[in-house]
């Protein structure tokens, strides 16, 4: 049997190596972010760098997967949905890796008092998205499971919203240059965007979810 | 001659391979699970293979339903109904082959004077109803199973995929199977008695007999009809009647194959015989019958919702309408060809009240007081006979089928040499072929003359306490051997 299954297990190692560089991406965001606040800017070029990577080696991977199953016409009721999930999961990486850029290109300057805001707000989104991949990989084993996830990822998105909120209200409560506030502005919004790019997917999840169930 | 009467027999086979191959395979080719190539493959090569190896138990039930006994009448037959199955097919609603074949027959009956056997339609038609109860509560069973059975195991979706796959062939390969042993019957069924063939050795290795070769032929009629047409039937009972999912897909299919190999194994039969349990009819099943039930039942098992009742009173319509057609178009069509292109299409069998038969009515234990205004006539028609008895008589229907069977003038020859081309010989033990052997060349006039010569013998003698259903599948058999020799031997010239 292992024998016959190989082409099955090789799709199924793809999907999971792509769901951990999602999460592995996710881990290293929040580093990043981390780094950055504290000044380590080499190191956070090289978190850029490797995010970078991983979004190519995502890209594809998810390519790859896409050709295999239309090619020998596996899981043909699902594969649009599932195509679906790798692809806007896929986006959440990009989502990432375009706000860090962003850091790395503008380099704003944060004031040291939004920094713990700052952070809780990425932990959010992070957490969002770590949920989102353990929700994405219970849709292809465990589908009962797949509702407690995706009610998580929605905890964790609205969370992040909120505490977005805050750190933007303190932004333009601070006495600096409208200018600033603005760039600052510009970057929460980017970090709260990670979180609903995940709640994105769960929704499509949740839909093909009901769409599995026997 | 033969050669031309048979391409009826190949035709409704046609029809049937177009029409029961997609109710087998229609969902998977539909979910694009399998290939219509890959699933025709595996019809081809199952149906085939049921075909041949199992398809002799319901062949006799339908020959008992009516016994089309001149090759004419078994044409026409088999052309009213694939006539039938090709006009509704092509309408793009799957029809029950086996209630067409069945309308079909009954057409013959009436247009040949002959009483139709109503316990052996009651039998076929509740099987029917049976068949569908069975195969929706069948299915409904085993898509509670299968939902337990996944949320628990955990499969990966892709494993789930390739393990449903593997089902779909299997179980395909299971149903289509089935629905050769099952169906083959109402392909060929009408032209056992009369098969042309001769025993055939294959390199020494297999002998194949008449009746096989005859399978053989059906199978591949069948085969053609797969390859050439059922892809559009498919697309019907896959996509536009239910739509299902992979592994409904297989539910439906499991519940089919399981109800069909039940009515159709005689494997299974004997078995249950020998357990002492109630057995399960070897009756020619429909197989769109059998799918409607298990999609109906693992409807209900959803909550009912998805049903969709419209497209399900359709495809009931034609349940009713196809053998009412098929009775049409073969009463018809018998009419035309008896007339117009003036074949037989049935015996010109007759029943006499002469003093042979009257002692032996008697002697069966009937009051002949009410046979004194007959005795002396003859009857043209079974059923003129019949309303006749049963005006002026207060016999029973079984009584008076006792008393047409003993009236019947049926003149036979024994020959075994005739048997044992056709390589019918099998059929019989060592004991009953010798008993046989020494009865060659003497002439019977009744059916009841040659039973009863060759009951004198144990080997031939029908169990006359009935203790349960292993007597009563004796009993069976021997009509059925006897039934061979009646027709094997009877001498059509001596008859007129």
């Amino acid at each position: 049997m292992p024998l016959i299954l190989k082409t099955t297990r090789f799709i199924e190692a793809q999907i999971d190596t792509f769901l951990d560089i999602v999460s592995d991406s996710a881990m290293m965001f929040q580093l990043a972010v981390d780094d950055y606040l504290n000044g380590r800017i080499q190191q956070f070029e090289e978190r850029l760098s490797q995010i970078r990577d991983n979004e190519h080696r995502a890209d594809d991977l998810r390519v790859g997967i896409e050709r295999f199953l239309y090619e020998r016409t596996l899981i043909p009721e699902n594969r649009g949905d599932v195509l679906a999930i790798l692809e806007n999961t896929d986006e959440v990486i990009d989502n990432m890796k375009d706000s860090l850029l962003q850091f790395s290109i503008e380099m704003p300057d944060i004031p040291e008092e939004l920094d713990d805001l700052w952070m809780q707000t990425t932990k959010a989104s992070v957490a969002a998205v770590e949920q989102l991949v353990y929700a994405v990989r219970s849709f292809f084993r465990d589908l009962s499971a797949v509702n407690n996830y995706i009610h998580k990822v929605y905890f964790f998105e609205r969370e992040a919203d909120h505490i977005g909120e805050k750190l933007r209200r303190q932004i333009f409560a601070m006495d600096i240059e409208l200018s600033r506030k603005s760039q600052l502005r510009f970057f929460a919004i980017h970090i709260e965007k990670i979180s609903d790019s995940a709640q994105a997917v769960c929704d499509r999840l949740s839909i093909y979810t009901i769409k599995r169930q026997l | 001659m033969i050669f031309i009467y048979l391409l009826s027999g190949l035709f409704l086979g046609w029809s049937l391979g177009a029409n029961d191959t997609g109710n087998i395979f229609g969902a998977a080719v539909e979910t694009r699970m399998l290939k219509f190539k890959s699933a025709a493959l595996i019809a081809a090569i199952f149906i085939a293979l049921g075909a041949i190896l199992e398809g002799s138990g319901p062949s006799g039930t339908l020959g008992r339903l009516g016994s089309v006994d001149a090759l004419g009448g078994a044409f026409t037959v088999a052309l009213a109904a694939a006539i039938t199955i090709t006009v509704i097919v092509r309408i793009g609603i799957p029809v029950s082959t086996s209630q067409t074949i069945v309308g079909a027959i009954i057409g013959w009956n009436y247009f040949s004077g002959r009483l139709t056997d109503y316990r052996s339609l009651l039998t076929i038609a509740s099987s029917w109803v049976i068949a569908f109860v069975l195969s929706a509560v069948i299915a409904a069973t085993l898509f509670y199973a299968f939902r337990g059975k996944i949320n628990r195991s955990k499969t990966h979706l892709l494993e789930q995929d390739f393990y449903t796959r593997m089902g779909l062939v299997l179980v395909g390969a299971f149903g289509a199977y089935s629905l050769g042993a099952n169906n083959i019957a109402n392909v060929v069924g009408v032209f056992v008695p009369v098969t042309p063939f001769k025993d055939f050795s294959l390199g020494g290795l297999y002998e194949l007999d008449g009746v096989q070769q005859l399978y053989i032929l059906g199978a591949i009629s069948i085969v053609v009809g797969i390859y050439t047409y059922s892809h559009k039937v498919m697309r019907t009972v896959g996509k536009d009647l239910f739509k299902l999912s992979p592994i409904t897909a297989l539910i439906a299919l499991l519940a089919e194959a399981i109800v069909l190999f039940l009515f159709a194994s005689r494997g299974l039969y004997n078995l249950l015989l020998s357990l002492g349990l109630p057995t399960i009819p070897l009756v020619p099943v429909s197989s769109t019958q059998v799918i409607v039930g298990a999609v109906v039942g693992i409807g209900l098992a959803k909550g009912g919702k998805n049903i969709r009742y419209n497209i399900l009173g359709k495809i009931s319509l034609a349940w009713v309408a196809a053998p009412v057609i098929a009775f049409m178009i073969s009463f018809v069509a018998l009419y035309i060809i008896q007339n117009v292109f003036e074949q037989t299409v049935k015996q010109n069998i007759s029943f006499i009240f002469d003093r042979q038969t009257i002692t032996r009515i008697e002697h069966n234990g009937f009051d002949s007081k009410y046979l004194s205004t007959d005795n002396g006539r003859t009857f043209s028609s079974e059923r003129e006979l019949y309303n006749e008895l049963k005006t002026n008589s207060r016999f029973t229907r079984p009584e008076l089928l006792d008393i047409i069977y003993t009236t019947e003038i049926y003149p036979m020859k024994v020959n075994t040499t005739l048997l044992q081309e056709k390589g019918l010989n099998k059929r019989f033990t060592e004991e009953q072929w010798e008993v046989l052997q020494n009865l060659n060349d003497k002439e019977f006039r009744h059916k009841w003359q040659l039973a009863t010569e060759l009951a004198k013998d144990n080997c031939w003698k029908p169990r006359r306490m009935i203790a349960g259903e292993a007597d009563k599948n004796y009993n069976r058999t021997l009509s059925a051997k006897l039934d061979i020799l009646y027709r094997s031997f009877y001498r059509e010239k001596a008859a007129k």
